[in-house]
């Protein structure tokens, strides 16, 4: 079970992200919840592994949009890093990111539970 | 695009949100509905959609950029190409910078930075994204006129303020530019080809404007109102756009007038500028033959400029016609009483008088006759003016009678609208009857034109006032251009002389041999020659040697109240 307290502790921006909620944590949580199911992370990281790097830059985009509207820093900072990179669709090794980002993401989900 | 005007305050507008990220999509929603009706869509197909199914009516379209199926750079690229959809205003969600400059491009009115501002922030944006727009709309109906794309007249005052404001030194001409009799060519041709002569001249003005600058309306019907930048060539510019405007119409009955106010004093309202201009446009108003500007070939275009001397004259004008009836209450109008004298004899004999009208005016000081005749005379005004010194004429002759019982025939100028009045006759036998007097005593002075005007009519009129008695004088002969053959059947008791051939008589011989002849005339007709304004004894003793019988004129007496008259008739006792 998600709440306000456990995303700060998690090292969410939770007053930036219930601000935009207008204040209702209700409504926050519901946020936050709606993206557990999402598996575009895994679809991130195949992408990679495939070397489309055009299609991962779509996905870590999109996910740069919805973390950082929901305030999920731990996981909106490595995606930011990982979309600059790919924006310019830079050859480099992205294991680190994606296990950072996958492991926050997991974190998250155990947060849920 | 009327039904787009939907400035209406406190009504609840429709917002689209357009985004493929359902969190991002009802977070968003989530802020703006608390001030909006909202409507979402996952890609830009099913935004288009939605924008076509309530055009009318949706304020405003949230819209995120990359998305599958359309993406947000197609819908806004359709959108702003849209001549009605593009009326609805975008913003842009992105989190990307380059993104934000391309879209304002492709016309997005604002953009909203990811992650999303402040709800405050964001809502705000909204707001005013919609009232631009919306007061964009109501500007780009009322701005510009939707015949011709001109400025309406409300807006044209506001811009040509502003270039005013922005150029307070630059020379300006005010213009109004009117189709001659517009609503013939309405009649004759019918409404759709009188508005496509009225958009070829819209068009005309706006290359004229793209030339040389300025600004211009439609102001009403026919009416263009045109305000550019001092210039000299009006006779060639306005000619060679006329002309070629006519000649592509094919239409000779399309008659253009200008009315130009050069140099438009800035000290006064712009639109007061534009009373002037249409002031000298409306000189021009039906006229084929002009007395001012210059026609132009078949079309009889013509253009005229404001003139301040004229229009004040026009204004003085206007005061006395508007005045004329109280100072008739008022007796402001004084008659006063030229002598006429008998000069056949050894010593000059006061036989009779003239009565002149003097307006001594309370503010404007004494108006002299040639002032406000004219004017009269133009506007059927005389008619009233000319009984009241009938009238008093007759009520002169017998206060004279009464007190010296003597009768001093007085002689009073009957106008050319009087001689078509069936009631003349009557008019005149009431007013001698009234005051005790025969119609010999009453003297009638009929201008040599008004004979030449309508000579059947005339010589009707007058053989019946002869035959009751009164005693006609042709005035002004040697004007008008009366045949021998008219003369000789004319029924009249004296020949007055045109002033003209006086005052130069002692100069200039011809005038003497013309008054010579005049007399000769007036002895085939058998009637007495009277020569008016006479001044001088040089003038006297050469119409005495020429056969003049009578003579009036300041050699004897200016014209003068009846007061002063006494003395001249206690004079002569």
């Amino acid at each position: 079970m998600l709440t306000i307290e456990k995303l700060k502790e998690y090292g969410a921006d939770t007053d930036d992200g219930l601000k935009r909620c207008l204040n209702n944590a209700d409504f926050y949580i519901r946020m936050v919840q709606s993206i557990i199911p999402d598996t575009r992370i895994d679809d991130l990281a195949k992408a990679i592994a495939a070397n489309d790097l055009d299609s991962a830059f779509d996905i870590a985009h999109a996910l740069k949009g919805i973390y950082g509207n929901i305030a999920i820093t731990p996981i909106y900072k490595p995606v930011c890093e990982i979309t600059e990179l790919l924006r310019n669709r830079t050859n480099t090794d992205y294991s680190a990111l994606l296990e950072e980002i996958s492991a926050q993401k997991q974190k998250l989900v155990s947060l849920s539970e | 695009m009327k039904e787009n005007l939907i400035n209406i305050k406190n009504i609840r507008r429709k917002v689209l949100i357009v985004d493929d990220e359902p969190i991002n999509r009802r977070l968003l929603g989530f802020i703006v509905d608390r001030d909006f009706d909202v409507i979402y869509a996952e890609n830009g197909m099913q935004a288009l959609e939605i924008i076509k199914e309530n055009e009318k009516t949706l304020s405003l379209i949230l819209l995120d950029l990359l998305m599958p199926e359309m993406n947000g750079y197609e819908l806004l690229k359709l959108l702003h190409t849209d001549p009605e959809l593009r009326r609805i205003p975008v913003i842009v969600l992105t989190s990307e910078k380059s993104a934000e400059v391309e879209s304002l491009q492709l016309g997005a009115a604002d953009f909203i930075p990811k992650p999303y501002d402040m709800p405050e922030v964001i809502l705000a944006r909204v707001h005013r994204s919609i009232e631009l727009a919306e007061d964009n709309i109501i500007i780009n109906e009322t701005e510009k006129d939707g015949l011709t794309g001109l400025y309406t007249k409300s807006f044209f005052y506001q811009y040509a303020k502003q270039h005013d404001h922005y150029s307070p030194n630059q020379k300006m001409d005010a213009l109004v530019l009117n189709v001659n009799r517009f609503h013939i060519i309405n009649e004759l041709y019918g409404r759709a080809y009188g508005d496509m002569v009225l958009q070829k001249i819209g068009e005309k003005i706006s290359n004229v404007l793209d030339e040389v600058g300025g600004i211009a309306c439609r102001c009403e019907s026919d009416t263009f109102f045109i305000y550019i930048p001092h210039r000299d060539d009006y006779a060639e510019s306005f000619t060679e756009n006329a002309e070629l405007f006519a000649a592509e119409l094919e239409n000779p009955r399309i008659n253009l007038r200008l009315g130009i106010y050069e140099n438009a004093d800035k000290s006064t309202d712009i639109e007061q500028r534009f009373d002037k201009a249409m002031l000298a446009c409306n000189k021009l108003r039906g006229s084929h033959t002009l007395n001012t500007g210059n026609t132009f070939g078949a079309y009889k275009t013509s253009y005229t400029y404001y003139d301040t001397q004229l229009h004040e004259k026009e204004l003085y004008s206007e005061r006395l016609i508007s005045e004329m009836d109280k100072a008739l209450d008022e007796k402001q109008f004084k008659v006063f009483y030229q002598p006429k004298y008998n000069i056949k004899g050894e010593k000059p004999v006061l036989v009779s008088a003239e009565a002149l009208i003097r307006w001594v005016h309370p503010e404007l000081g004494t108006i002299s006759p040639g002032a406000f005749i004219p004017l009269f005379e133009g506007n059927g005004l005389i008619h009233k003016l000319d009984r009241y010194v009938w009238r008093s004429a007759a009520e002169q002759i017998k206060i004279w009678k009464d007190k010296y019982g003597v009768s001093v025939p007085v002689s009073v100028n009957v106008s050319r609208i009087d001689i078509y009045d069936p009631n003349l006759e009557n008019e005149l036998l009431t007013i001698v009857a009234e005051n005790s007097l025969q119609p010999s005593e009453y003297l009638l002075e009929i201008t040599e034109s008004a004979y030449t005007d309508n000579s059947h009519q005339i010589v009707e009129t007058v053989k019946k006032l002869r035959a009751d008695g009164f005693r006609v004088e042709m005035d002004d002969f040697g004007s008008g251009y009366s045949s021998l053959n008219m003369l000789s059947a004319l029924p009249i008791d004296a020949l007055k002389l045109d002033m003209q051939f006086i005052k130069n008589i002692a100069e200039n011989n011809k005038d003497y041999r013309m008054v010579e002849l005049m007399v000769d005339i007036a002895k085939f007709l058998s009637v007495p020659v009277i020569a008016e304004g006479v001044e001088t004894e040089q003038q006297y003793m050469l119409l005495k040697q020429a056969g003049c019988d009578i003579i009036q004129g300041y050699y004897f007496s200016k014209p003068i109240p009846p007061e002063e008259f006494n003395l001249l008739i206690e004079n002569e006792k």
